[in-house]
């Protein structure tokens, strides 16, 4: 599905973290992650500039890793921050899909 | 960073040298971008360019670190390399032109007020 991003904006941070939250991982892995469930558009660059924030906001735990080739890789993990910020972002879904949910519907 | 540092710049000097000599060793594509990466960053400077530094240390990192994985910088930024740039400076305090102009209008005004007042 093309032109996704616009409507991906304010939820691409919560699926970072959902995929940070299962499992430690650095941002080329979470772009294919991304792009295998279908976000095409999504490069690494826009992981990228989520995952500065994410560091920068206190909800992530850096770690380098030297990697095969090149400069060390960062791997990130949730921190208790990271993981209260997860929840907040399901629960926020979770409203705003069941109300539109219902707005399609055409219910009251 | 030492006082003699701070009013010369020379430090900020060292650090474009050694941004520019990393940014050699990309391959071209990623020179290219890096090239449009510092054009589209610049008016985000501050007077001195000093708070752009740890942004377009991180931006130099990404493309390192992209490079040598071997993806093409299309993989790694898109085409959309304006917008990756506004979000790098998002919320980390780059403060824009824009910014100044309206502070110092707005300080202009204040005085010219301040002025008819007194």
């Amino acid at each position: 599905m093309d032109d996704l991003t616009e409507m991906l904006k304010g939820t691409l941070e919560g699926c970072v973290l959902e995929i940070i939250g299962s499992e430690e991982t650095y941002g080329y892995a979470i772009t294919r992650r991304l792009n295998e469930l279908g976000f095409a558009d999504v490069v690494e660059g826009t992981v990228y500039t989520i995952l500065l924030r994410l560091e920068r906001n206190g909800r992530v735990q850096v770690t380098k890793r030297p990697s095969g080739v090149g400069p060390p890789r960062k791997f990130y993990a949730l921190n208790e921050a990271g993981r209260e910020e997860l929840a907040k972002f399901w629960a926020k879904w979770q409203y705003v899909s069941s109300r539109i949910d219902r707005l399609k519907e055409g219910g009251k | 960073m030492n006082f003699w540092e701070t009013i010369t710049g020379s430090d900020l000097t060292r650090e474009w040298k050694a941004f520019e000599d990393r940014a050699k060793a990309l391959p071209d594509e990623y020179r290219a971008a890096w090239e449009e990466i510092k054009g589209h960053l610049f008016p985000h400077g501050d007077f001195t360019g000093r708070n752009l530094m740890p942004i377009l240390d991180s931006a130099l990192g990404l493309l390192e670190e992209t490079a040598a994985d071997g993806q093409s910088v299309h993989e790694v930024l898109g085409d959309d390399i304006r917008g990756f740039c506004t979000a790098l400076v998002g919320g980390e305090g780059a403060r824009t032109y824009r910014d100044r102009w309206r502070e110092q209008l707005n300080r202009d005004v204040a005085r010219k007020l301040s002025r008819l007042g007194g």
